[in-house]
């Protein structure tokens, strides 16, 4: 199967600061994949290049088969199939509708057919009647809840979400990750980064372990440990990296 | 004491009669620094988002002369376009000298710099993460800047009152490249300059009045955007 995502010999800089060290990694469709690693380990910044909203510094990024470009047009194109939903999401000074509304507005959807896919999205994230909220309002959970609910409107082929749950109460972080579950089951290819390596588990993730900007590889960490295997999945387990 | 508590009498008197000459260049006033900040806005939001921008060549240089143009004398702005516009100025032949056009050119160039460095300002403290957040839910870059407008709205706001301010206020430009005409370049503060001089202080003194409530109103509403 084509991959969705190829990158070769990708390599990121802030300044001279070297963030992502990337040799080789292909990312299959329809798949979910869990980034870990520790604060700073590059898994943001990964995120931000998966979304086509970071350019590397130097290497190749092949998004469905086809090589990104940056400065043509067919980048345009390429980023409505991709939506990235920040660990600290930012919501656009006005309602939690015309938030929304904002990326279907973009791609011709308006009328009753916007009324409805946002209705949806809402009761989705569990916060049905927030449409006329203002966003500014809003707890951080809530936030959250909304940025993902303004993802899952657009139906992205893929879906990045840096640590969805970080802001979000105990509570409700169970629904959030049923709705991440019936997205994979849906196909939506889902890349998440995530400090918990249970969660990763939970939602049955394939693990990528990035250390100081490299992949790291799981298997050989959780072989270095005698984590017991998880019951539900048969997986193993270790301190640092989700499963093997 | 008694003088200036029965010119502040015939003050109100005029402002509450509603007097011609009273509204006439109050409207004149207002009318041709509305336009002048139309332009300057036209010309001064691109520049300050231009700016606003990392990879500007001699960026702070552009800055630094942004800065010191905002403290331009108006005499001085009056000066150059007074010897552009005159009959022996390159632009003599346009015929614009004591005409509203060469006051809305001088207005113009005094209000850009303030509204380029009011919007260069909002938009270096604007949210990093709007345009990204537009960019990934699928706006084309241009998208993406006009969402990032949007969104520092109130800053760009201010920026546009401020500049109004400034040119309400000034009476170099307005002086020398008007020439104070009676219901045509005559604004309020080449009216109270010239009332005053010859000896008709009440009138100049309504006019003030005026022009301070204009004043007032355009600081509350500046503070309130700053505060938003």
């Amino acid at each position: 199967m084509q991959p969705i995502y190829s990158l070769q010999h990708i390599v990121k800089r802030y300044d001279s600061r070297l963030v992502l060290d990337i040799d080789q990694l292909e990312l299959i469709p329809g798949q979910s994949y869990a980034l870990l690693g520790p604060n700073g380990a590059g898994k943001s910044t990964l995120l931000e290049l998966l979304a086509l909203l970071s350019q590397p510094t130097a290497g190749n990024l092949q998004f469905a088969g086809e090589t990104v470009h940056w400065n043509k047009r067919s980048l345009r194109s390429q980023r409505e199939r991709i939506t990235l939903v920040h660990q600290a999401p930012y919501l656009f000074n006005r309602s939690v509708f015309d938030n929304i509304a904002f990326g279907l507005s973009l791609r011709g959807i308006h009328g009753a057919r916007q009324r409805q896919t946002i209705a949806a999205a809402l009761e989705r994230v569990g916060l049905a009647d927030f449409a006329p909220r203002h966003a500014r309002r809003l707890s951080g959970g809530e936030a959250q809840r909304v940025a993902l609910a303004r993802a899952l409107a657009l139906r992205p082929e893929v879906l990045l979400l840096d640590e969805p749950t970080a802001s979000i109460h105990s509570e409700t972080v169970p629904v959030l990750e049923q709705v991440i579950n019936e997205l994979r089951a849906s196909g939506t290819t889902l890349i998440i980064a995530t400090h918990d390596p249970q969660q990763a588990a939970r939602l049955q993730c394939h693990p990528l372990m990035l250390e100081n900007g490299q992949l790291a590889d799981p298997v050989q960490r959780c072989q270095q440990t005698d984590h017991p295997p998880l019951p539900e999945t048969g997986r193993s387990t270790c301190g640092h990296c989700c499963a093997a | 004491m008694e003088y200036l508590s029965s010119s502040l009498g015939t003050a109100l008197a005029l402002i509450v009669s509603m007097d011609r000459e009273v509204l006439s260049t109050v409207w004149t006033s207002l009318s041709l620094s509305l336009v002048s900040i139309g332009m300057a806005a036209l010309i001064g939001i691109p520049v300050g988002a231009w700016l606003s921008m990392g990879r500007v060549p001699l960026r702070r240089l552009c800055i630094t002369l942004l800065n010191t143009l905002m403290a331009l004398p108006t005499v001085v702005v009056g000066l150059v376009i007074f010897g552009l516009l005159s009959r022996q100025g390159p632009l003599g032949s346009w015929g614009l000298l004591f005409t509203p056009w060469a006051m809305i050119i001088g207005q113009t160039v005094l209000a850009t710099p303030i509204v380029a460095n009011y919007t260069l300002g909002a938009l270096s403290g604007a949210d990093p993460r709007i345009l990204p957040t537009a960019l990934t839910l699928g706006a084309s870059p241009l998208q993406g800047a006009w969402q990032l407008l949007l969104e520092v709205r109130f800053g760009i706001m201010a920026a546009i009152i401020a500049g109004f301010g400034r040119v309400i206020a000034e009476v170099g430009v307005a002086m020398m490249l008007g020439g104070n005409i009676r219901g045509y370049t005559r604004t309020m503060t080449t009216a109270i300059a010239l009332e005053t001089s010859k000896g008709e202080f009440a009138f100049g003194l309504a006019l003030g009045l005026v022009l301070m409530t204009v004043a007032l109103a355009v600081n509350l509403l500046l503070n309130l955007l700053q505060q938003r």
